[in-house]
């Protein structure tokens, strides 16, 4: 019984007791015990991890002459590590005064020890059906996560069901396709057909792959799903899907199709009418047009769980275009970007939880001027946003240099413009969703607010901690992206604890953040030593162009917050994809009628009589 | 290309001189206050004569930044206003630690050109939010389209960054410098790029005809309603340090840097010579006008600089 | 070598002397039909190991052999079909039944009938026995005492099933005209001059419309959905488990001892083709949970024909796995149905009361689509290897099996979505009574066994299908006499 046995096995467990054991009020903290045992187990894993070594479990099953094996590799831990941290603290915000508020914390804490150990088994997979099998488990696992609370969540979630299926008969057909073609599922024997497949069921195959993973990564155009269906889970399983769920399709396309080989076959991959573009190109186009416009669309929210959902989608695009560059560097930054988007965005989610909990609402024109009433909630989504909009001091800001380092050093400058403009876009949003929520006047509803319990504010403060340690010594994070890199087959990126080296341009975050931290300093000292001291003004004592301000007169800047940018760009989201998604919806339905008119005839003779003369003259 | 070729040096931190590199901590900000103070001085001087005055005495500048710190009522609305103004300060402070100038690198090696770019903005984010915490809408506005303007400038912005780091195969600082001082100025290598920055830097100023998110009869001056006494006058140094920044960086991309102050002080006041002045004959942009504008045209120009580059 | 006779005549003197047990002995006459099956069962079990020890067997009545006389052909396929039919009946007798002396009659019938079905060697016999199953079929699906719908229904299922016997006799006389003979074994032999012609083809297609009728394939199956709205629910489920399995397992042995030809191969896809994009497109619009299920059955069925149209044993194979398959969950499913007939919409919230048959639902919905590492799964997966080996055209239909996956899918959560909402304010709950859940949960048992051993299942299957795809041992062994005679 090695290692990954154990880390299974105690999943399991942890499914079995939540079980048993999850309508008690210390379910919350079992779950926290449960990850954080698990989390121990895979980091004594990290010594196992070389670049070729697989650890094998002793899960086996021989079906149908396929022998199934599960093992992990560097790039399965990497993602694996980012699972249990997430599912943590999600179960250590559910373990105090939260759980009071929910209709069913048992079935809550099941779906999420059901989701890790699904996770746990796809990233386990070794070959085409294990990695199916995982990916049924994953799909189906979060399905029930996102619809067990009913209500908007479940319609929702079924929309998600309808595009997981559409990917999971896509995978299907590729699985088939390659052990018809190859006599093999195994992904060795897949890998060293890749060079020379010919170019149409080399087509075939991307197409297929890429429609399956790309579902559950929410790249576009099949992106429609992810924001209603991540919005409205509860609380702290939402964040716990949006850290990592969709980052599953990333971890399945980068093992099938991104290794360094596959990434070189990509690259001679033509396009059959537009011949000047190669797959490769294609995919990072996609990848970025995936970042820019979901950002956009979430600049649009007025739900501050919309907004993150759809920056969520947005991220998710950075990563792969990350990935799709190849090299050590933007791989580094693509893997990097999918462990501090779920520190940051953990945080966010459950900072946004928070004020849910306290004020009963997420609308963003409802909400406004709590920075004084939830003051630990808004540092924590101060740094969340830092982290999303990828400015220093944060991890955000690391991975996101390292995947526009990599886009210079290959000389695709358009894709740099790309991956800034969606920052640019990020750094709108997040600024109109902490503002609404935290700054501007008090609403009078809201006088009463008090902070978040501690049970609440420590996980998603020790989250964002976490994230600005990661970004003043990326160091950290990026040992264990190696693993991750060296398993992919690329080189490990060499970097030391304050950043790396390099010779187009060094990046060192200690002296950064410390530079900066010594400017802010000094920018104290002047406030401090000079000028008069400040005294504390009420909100209502503002410039009111002569009027006076009174707890009645709604005082706050918040609906339409960007009308300039909306004006130029409002009328470019003419909600195509969705339109397409309408007219498929429409037409399978009248397609179905017509099939159920067709079957209900009073002379149903009449049909055999056709179907006769039918078959005679096919035959004859 | 391989990691093996593009590792710099098998050590990890550069020998550093630390008593140099404390000296650069303390000089570099110094300096780019006082050059930011003979700049906004030359800014409205330049004013003054257009509108055929003789405009304020030398010092005015310092006379302006001591008044306001020496004001009786300072009003603050909470730890994040004051906190704002610091982050201002401080994040400037830190960018011109980053910015090598004659005679003095600082820490240019360990910050290259993109992460100066992405540091600029924390200070205008602290800003907002201690304007967000005035909790007055008119300063909330002025956020929004100096956020919208931000958006707006910084697409040409990126794509003239973009283009050079390609053109110099680096974003290391004082690489490009030491390049320009061989090969000759950026302006002469991709004069259409040069021409897109000069524009977006002008709009990053923001002077007219991009000052929509001060517009201070409709906002009530924006993000300064609520900024009086100290957190005015930290607003002015940051001014100061604004100008000084976007010369020394479009100079040091385009104009060559410069091995001596001699050489290199006319180069930073030029340019801003040329945005004070256009500033004084145009009216004020909306906010989707701003956008729109700089959208097309230094967008287009940059982008065939770029395909110049590229070809 | 008795056996082959018991199992067609137990059922049969078991359904003509019920009446007479019933008048005398009330008692006795509740148990006789079970007893009966239970026989039949022990003999079939016994017949199964005699067939994997020893290999199949064929059995000559009456003396006279073949060519000119009957020949019962025991082989792993018959048998298993035969095994599927008694288990099956049985397992549908669990639970109270109305006890109705008609009815009891008619099952056995059925039974006996499609025991002799599977098992006949020649034509005629095939004939006289699907009549016989066929009948019983209509008596029964009209036993819904009082419902006029019913009545009609079954109408409209006598006249189609009635004109599609004729089709088959049709055929059947035109394979006479040709050859000279009604035995398989002797057809098999002579088929390849004189049957692949046109003439020989068009009796392929005759007799392939008539048995269509039963199997459920397009456009023939128009009865399909309002039957099985309107018989008793143990009734559909065996039509729609069992009965159409073996309608199709005939058609599967004409095509391969007669008719091992490429047309007859492309007819048979074309129907099923046909009949999955109807069957799975109805039952994305039916608005009741009965109709669903039988529209649903009709693109299976259509699945399982097209599995049927590949040549060589993996298309067998896969056929008789995702036959096996559907005959399980299928009669599950109805089951269901007793108390959830009616609209869809009237199951709303449903699940609060009725856990477990909610959960159910969800795991025979979870095998039908097909999700690792539920059993039907893997019968899909068989499925598409054989497709897509086969290329060409069988690629196409392939590509359209899988969209009908994520059709089964939407419908299939639309309910169960619907189920777990909350309950509108002023309705009863339909709780599924324990009587029907003793089968579900027999049923449910038995997928989760053969879930732990699909892999000697499959090597089973295999072995099947290699036995069956040869056509020469079937010729071997039914007639060694006459074949050195001639």
């Amino acid at each position: 019984m090695n290692l990954l046995d154990l880390l299974l096995l105690l999943s399991l467990l942890t499914v079995v007791l939540m079980y048993f054991y999850g309508h008690r009020r210390e379910a919350g903290w079992l779950g926290v015990a449960a990850y954080a045992i698990q989390l121990l187990v895979l980091i004594k894993l990290y010594s196992y991890m070389q670049s070729d070594r697989i650890i094998v479990a002793h899960l086996s099953f021989s079906v149908m002459e396929h022998i199934l094996i599960w093992g992990m590799t560097g790039l399965g831990w990497f993602f694996a590590v980012i699972s249990l941290g997430a599912a943590l603290f999600a179960s250590w915000y559910t373990a105090g005064e939260w759980q009071d508020t929910q209709k069913n914390m048992r079935l809550q804490h099941i779906v999420l020890s059901l989701n890790v150990f699904a996770m746990l088994i796809l990233l386990c997979s070794q070959d085409f059906i294990t990695l199916f099998i995982g990916w049924e488990l994953v799909s189906w696992a979060s399905f029930f996560m996102m619809t067990h609370s009913g209500g908007k969540a479940a319609k929702a979630a079924y929309r998600y069901l309808i595009y997981a299926m559409s990917g999971a008969v896509a995978l299907f057909a590729a699985l088939v396709l390659i052990m018809v073609k190859l006599g093999s599922t195994s992904f060795s024997v897949f890998w060293a057909a890749l060079p020379t497949l010919p170019d149409s069921f080399l087509w075939l195959l991307v197409v297929l792959f890429f429609i399956g993973f790309s579902i559950k990564m929410a790249i576009l155009p099949f992106h429609l799903w992810q924001a209603d269906a991540y919005a409205e889970t509860p609380g702290a399983n939402a964040s716990f899907l949006s850290a990592i769920s969709a980052r599953m399709g990333l971890f399945a396309l980068a093992l099938v199709l991104l290794q360094p080989v596959g990434i070189e076959r990509l690259q001679h991959l033509m396009m059959p009418l537009f011949t000047f573009v190669d797959a490769r190109t294609l995919l990072a186009w996609i990848a970025a047009l995936t970042a820019i416009i979901p950002t956009y669309i979430a600049l649009q929210q007025s739900d501050a769980r919309l907004l993150l959902a759809w920056h969520g989608i947005g991220q998710g695009g950075l990563m792969l275009l990350g990935i799709t560059v190849g090299t050590p560097l933007g791989v580094a930054g693509g893997l990097l970007h999918a462990f501090n988007y779920a520190t940051y965005q953990g945080a966010l989610f459950l900072a946004v939880t928070a004020v849910l909990h306290r004020t009963g609402t997420t609308d963003l024109d409802r909400l406004g001027g709590l920075i004084t009433r939830m003051p630990w909630s808004y540092v924590v989504l101060l740094l969340g946003i830092i982290g999303l909009a990828g400015l220093p001091p944060m991890n955000g800001f690391v991975s996101k240099w390292l995947i526009y380092k990599s886009l210079l050093d290959q000389g695709m400058p358009l894709l740099l413009v790309a991956a800034s403009i969606s920052t640019l876009g990020t750094i709108l949003s997040v600024y109109k969703l902490i503002h609404n929520i935290f700054l501007g006047q008090l609403r009078k509803a809201h006088y009463e607010v008090k902070e978040a319990p501690w049970s609440m504010v420590l996980p998603m403060l020790i989250l964002a901690v976490i994230g600005f340690i990661t970004g003043l010594m990326p160091g950290l994070a990026l040992s264990l992206v190696d693993k991750a890199q060296m398993a992919l087959g690329y080189d490990a990126l060499p970097h030391h604890l304050g950043g790396l080296e390099w010779k187009t341009g060094s990046l060192n975050m200690l002296w950064v953040v410390g530079i900066l931290i010594y400017g802010i300093a000094i920018g104290a000292v002047v406030f401090y030593l000079f000028g008069g001291r400040s005294h504390k003004t009420h909100q209502w004592d503002n410039y009111a162009g002569g009027h006076f301000l009174s707890a009645e007169v709604p005082y706050h800047y918040s609906h339409n917050f960007y009308p300039g940018v909306m004006r130029v760009i409002g009328g470019w989201f003419r909600h195509q994809t969705l339109n397409v998604e309408m007219g498929i919806r429409h037409f399978v339905q009248w397609s179905a009628e017509l099939c159920c008119r067709l079957s209900q005839v009073a002379h149903p003779t009449l049909y055999m009589l056709m179907l006769a003369v039918a078959a005679l003259a096919f035959v004859g | 290309m391989d990691t093996g070729e593009l590792l710099a040096k098998p050590d990890i931190l550069p020998t550093l001189n630390l008593s140099e590199l404390a000296l650069d901590m303390v000089l570099m900000p110094l300096v780019a206050f006082i050059v930011g103070l003979a700049l906004v001085l030359m800014m409205r001087k330049v004013r003054a004569s257009i509108e055929r005055r003789v405009g304020p005495p030398l010092l005015q500048p310092i006379y302006d930044i001591v008044k306001l710190y020496s004001k009786k009522t300072q009003i603050s609305h909470g730890y994040m206003h004051d906190i704002a103004v610091m982050m201002l300060l401080g994040g400037y402070i830190a960018a011109e630690i980053f910015i090598p100038v004659p005679g003095m690198d600082g820490l240019a090696s360990h910050a290259d050109l993109l992460t100066l770019m992405y540091l600029l903005m924390v200070p205008m984010l602290g800003m907002a939010l201690g304007v967000g915490q005035t909790a007055n809408p008119n300063g909330s506005i002025g956020i929004s389209r100096a956020l919208s303007a931000m958006l707006a400038y910084d697409v040409p912005f990126v794509i003239v960054v973009a283009g050079a780091a390609l053109v110099y195969g680096t974003t290391n600082l004082s690489e490009i410098v030491s390049l320009q001082q061989q090969q000759g100025w950026g302006l002469v290598q991709m004069p259409l790029l040069a021409i897109a920055g000069l524009l977006a830097m002008h709009a990053m100023m923001g002077k007219e005809p991009f000052e929509i998110y001060v517009a201070p009869a409709e906002i009530a001056t924006g993000p300064m309603v609520e900024m009086s006494g100290k957190y005015m006058g930290a607003l002015f140094v940051m001014q100061c340090f604004q100008l000084y920044t976007i010369g020394v960086l479009y100079t040091t991309l385009f104009l060559g840097g410069g091995t001596q102050w001699l050489t290199f002080l006319p180069k930073v006041f030029a340019v801003v010579l040329f945005s004070v002045s256009i500033t004084n004959v145009f009216g004020r942009y909306r906010t989707e006008d701003a956008i729109r504008w700089l959208w097309k045209w230094p967008t287009i120009i940059a982008l065939l600089g770029l395909a110049f580059v590229v070809a | 070598m008795m056996g082959p006779i018991l199992l067609i005549i137990l059922p049969f003197l078991g359904a003509f002397l019920l009446p007479i047990i019933y008048r005398h002995y009330n008692q006795a006459g509740y148990w006789a039909a079970p007893v009966v099956l239970v026989i039949s069962l022990v003999i079939c079990i016994g017949l199964w190991h005699g067939v994997n020890i020893v290999g199949p067997q064929s059995l000559v009545m009456g003396g006279v052999s073949a060519p000119l006389g009957i020949v019962f052909y025991v082989d792993a396929l018959s048998i298993l079909f035969v095994l599927v039919l008694l288990v099956g009946s049985l397992i549908l007798w669990l639970g109270a039944w109305h006890r109705r002396i008609k009815e009891e009659m008619l099952l056995l019938l059925m039974v006996g009938g499609g025991s002799g079905l599977v098992l006949s060697g020649d034509l005629f016999n095939i004939y006289v026995f699907f009549e016989i199953v066929a009948v019983a079929s209509y008596g029964l699906s009209a036993s819904r005492r009082g419902d006029p719908c019913g009545y009609a229904a079954s109408l409209r299922f006598l006249l189609l099933g009635s004109l599609g016997s004729a089709f088959i006799l049709l055929g059947i006389a035109i394979i006479y005209a040709l050859t000279g003979t009604l035995n398989l074994s002797h057809l098999a032999m002579l088929a390849p001059q004189a049957l692949h012609g046109m003439a020989g083809l068009s009796a392929f297609a005759l007799m392939l419309i008539g048995f269509a009728v039963k199997a459920e394939l397009f456009p023939v199956n128009t009865w399909v959905a309002e039957v099985y709205a309107h018989a008793p629910v143990r009734i559909s489920a065996l039509l729609a488990g069992i009965v159409s399995k073996l309608a199709i397992i005939v058609v599967l042995r004409l095509l391969l001892l007669l008719y091992a030809h490429e047309q007859a191969y492309m007819l048979l896809l074309c129907i099923g083709v046909a009949g999955l994009i109807t069957g799975e497109l109805a039952a994305f619009y039916a608005k009741d949970l009965r109709r669903m299920l039988a529209y649903s059955s009709i693109g299976q069925l259509s699945v399982i024909a097209i599995a049927f149209s590949i040549p060589g044993t993996l298309g067998v194979v896969s056929g008789l796995a995702l036959a096996l398959h559907h005959a399980l969950v299928k009669t599950g499913l109805f089951m269901l149905t007793e108390k959830w007939k009616g609209s869809i919409s009237s199951l709303q919230g449903m699940a609060h009361s009725a856990k477990w048959p909610s959960v159910l639902l969800i795991i025979f919905a979870l095998s039908l689509i097909g999700v690792p590492p539920l059993p039907g799964f893997w019968a899909k997966f068989l499925l598409f290897k054989a497709g897509f080996s086969a290329g060409g055209g069988y690629s196409y239909a392939m590509l359209l099996i899988l969209l009908s996956i994520i059709i089964e899918a939407a419908y299939f959560f639309r309910v169960i979505h619907l189920l777990y909402q909350t309950p509108a304010a002023s309705s009863t709950p339909l709780i599924p009574r324990n009587k029907e859940l003793q089968p579900m949960l027999v049923i449910s048992g038995l997928l989760l066994l053969v879930m732990l051993t699909i892999d000697p299942i499959y090597h089973h299957l295999s072995k099947i299908a290699t036995q069956v795809v040869d056509v020469q041992a079937y010729i071997d062994h039914t007639l060694p006499a006459w074949k050195s005679t001639h």
